[in-house]
């Protein structure tokens, strides 16, 4: 439970650096679009790379972050619960900026910074979900010299 | 503690894959004398007139293949008689028309609805709510008289929002009895895979006018988003908004005018007298009225946007909307929940998330009116099937220009519109967003009269094709 807790933790940083990625490609494709004539309107459902960011934002990272909160119940780690609480609460916030932003774009310069915070948040749960494992796995091979 | 009433407002939000849209959401009066909801005439007996020859007849043969457009460019969708868009269907007011609807290999099924024309209910061309989708092979016979002169047209309502946006649609022109057919270009603009096109051709195209003679420009806006119109090299008029005539249209100059999505707007330019085009601009494409070879160059979008609030003079109404028989409100917004068991940001009509969404029921010889709001962040083109509405207010100012009749709203987000209507044309009507994409996303109600029933079923129908009118 403690290694699928840090594996989900880990993907879910992981797919915070994927959504840039999406975002970054996407813009470019738009330009690439535009560069060959075509008109960006409202019937414009975007390219394959907004499609990713969409399925990811939407999706998976919230559904990683569901069965993070789920197994953090279960992984026996201090504060286990508190820091997959803490991404859960990021990506809600994530999402919700991301839809208010199409009504108040000024939002959009938020939903970036907000990514950083839940990347963070993810890499932490994560990292202290690795060192609860090697500390319990450490003093199992010193007991004998202590 | 919290997975028992999120697992209640999920079950419950889950619509069964067949349903009856008069069992949809909750009965609204609109405040007025309450509604008996049974018994009476089915949907399926408020058809045209069965007798009678046709003035117009017209064989329609939808497609689903790829085709190229007027401009030669490759287009994998839709096709009306081989081509999109479909053909210009042209009647003079009162006539009796009739289409026949033949569907050649669209697997979804078809149907045609005649967008802005108030046809009797049975012909208004929904699937599952007014008819059955026509299955492939089958065929299917509409039957009205256009009662109002106008630019209409007409698109299928069936998986519409993929099948409109593949290029199912048409035009529709009805001249007044009285007038003289007007030196003219019927233009929808239609976006095909990221290509937006004028009149099925992408680019500018010509509309050979003598310098100083007028021309009319019947613009259809078959997106799915506002069209942005703007003219350079002569001032031009607004003649007629979705079907129905400015009163006494002034002079525009440095304005954009704006057409919602399934809107029409008529202008009238004059071709300059020195020779050059006056250019019709609709963004990636334009129009340019004058002698041929005359030219005009791009100019950019003005600021200035035409305000039909205040556009033309004002003449009388056909009803007085001061005293209404029922006041309802459509406030749009947007918020979390569960929509048919998916969890996602929907849209709500007055707070509530489809299919619990009001139903409007109203009497015939009712005078409505209808407050529209939208605070959800976009805007919505609302389209109510089968009346013209009068626009009296947005945001609390009175319109003083001429009568504003829409059958396309555009509710810009922020924004609140006071529509009036005569309750005069019996039946059970979709009043939704014309954004395609947002009406599969919920964002539709339903207009019914007393003693009308419905007996088509949303989902699996009497055919062997399900109907899926969004």
């Amino acid at each position: 439970m403690r290694k699928t807790y840090q594996v989900l933790a880990f993907l879910i940083a992981i797919s915070v650096v994927l959504q840039a990625m999406w975002i970054g490609l996407a813009t470019f494709l738009l330009i690439g679009d535009l560069d060959d004539g075509k008109t960006i309107d409202k019937s414009y459902d975007g390219n394959w790379a907004d499609g990713m960011h969409g399925l990811f934002g939407t999706g998976i990272i919230p559904l990683l972050a569901i069965l993070l909160l789920i197994v953090s119940f279960f992984a026996k780690i201090p504060g286990g619960s508190k820091w997959a609480g803490y991404v859960f609460l990021a990506v809600v916030v994530q999402i919700v900026l991301a839809f208010l932003a199409f009504g108040v774009p000024a939002l959009g310069f938020l939903h970036p910074v907000n990514a950083f915070v839940l990347m963070g948040v993810a890499a932490t749960a994560g990292r202290r979900a690795r060192l609860v494992g090697s500390a319990a796995a450490v003093p199992a091979e010193t007991a004998p010299a202590v | 503690m919290i997975v028992v009433p999120l697992g209640y407002v999920w079950w419950g939000s889950r619509v069964p894959s067949t349903y009856n849209v008069m069992d949809m959401g909750y009965v609204d009066v609109g405040g007025g004398s309450p509604v008996p909801m049974t018994g009476g005439t089915p949907v399926s007996d408020l058809t045209g007139p069965a007798t009678g020859a046709p003035a117009v007849t017209v064989t329609l043969v939808a497609r689903r293949q790829s085709f190229r457009l007027a401009s030669g460019e490759q287009v994998d969708g839709y096709t009306l008689n081989g081509r999109s868009p479909g053909p210009v269907i042209r009647a003079t007011q009162g006539d009796l028309v009739q289409i026949t609807l033949v569907n050649r290999d669209v697997g979804d099924g078809v149907t045609l609805h005649w967008h802005g024309i108030d046809v009797p209910n049975a012909e208004d061309g929904v699937a599952g709510v007014t008819q059955d989708a026509v299955r492939q092979g089958g065929r299917h016979v509409y039957r009205f008289v256009v009662p109002d002169a106008g630019t209409y047209w007409y698109h299928s309502h069936q998986v519409s929002h993929e099948q409109v946006k593949g290029g199912l649609f048409g035009t529709f022109v009805v001249q007044p009895r009285d007038a003289a057919p007007a030196h003219e270009l019927v233009a929808p603009v239609h976006t095909y895979d990221g290509r937006r096109t004028l009149a099925g051709r992408t680019g500018d195209r010509r509309l050979v006018t003598a310098p100083g003679q007028n021309a009319r420009i019947r613009l259809v806006n078959t997106n799915d988003g506002p069209l942005v119109t703007w003219v350079a090299g002569s001032s031009y008029r607004v003649l007629a908004v979705d079907g129905h005539d400015v009163n006494a249209p002034s002079e525009i100059r440095g304005k954009a005018v704006v057409i919602p999505a399934g809107g029409r707007a008529d202008l009238e330019i004059t071709a300059p007298t020195d020779g050059r085009a006056a250019r019709v601009d609709v963004g990636s494409a334009a129009v340019l009225v004058g002698p041929a070879g005359a030219r005009r160059a791009e100019t950019p979008v003005p600021d200035g946007r035409v305000d039909l609030l205040h556009y033309g003079s004002p003449t009388a109404l056909p009803f007085d909307p001061a005293h209404p028989d029922r006041r309802f409100e459509y406030r749009i917004g947007r918020r979390i929940g569960f929509e048919n068991g998916l969890p996602g940001f929907w849209w709500s009509i007055n707070g509530h998330l489809w299919p619990d969404v009001p139903m409007h029921v109203i009497r015939e010889g009712d005078i409505v009116t209808m407050s529209i709001s939208n605070t959800s962040g976009d805007v919505h083109p609302m389209h109510l099937h089968g009346h013209h509405a009068v626009v009296l207010s947005r945001n609390g100012v009175k319109a003083t220009g001429s009568p504003w009749w829409v059958d396309t709203l555009e509710v810009d987000s922020g924004d609140t519109y006071v529509i009036a209507f005569a309750a005069d044309n019996p039946g059970i009507w979709m009043d939704h967003c014309h954004n395609l994409k947002h009406a599969t996303q919920g964002l539709v109600a339903h207009l019914a009269y007393a003693g009308v029933t419905e007996p088509f079923t949303v989902g699996a129908g009497r055919q062997d094709v399900h109907n899926h009118p969004e």
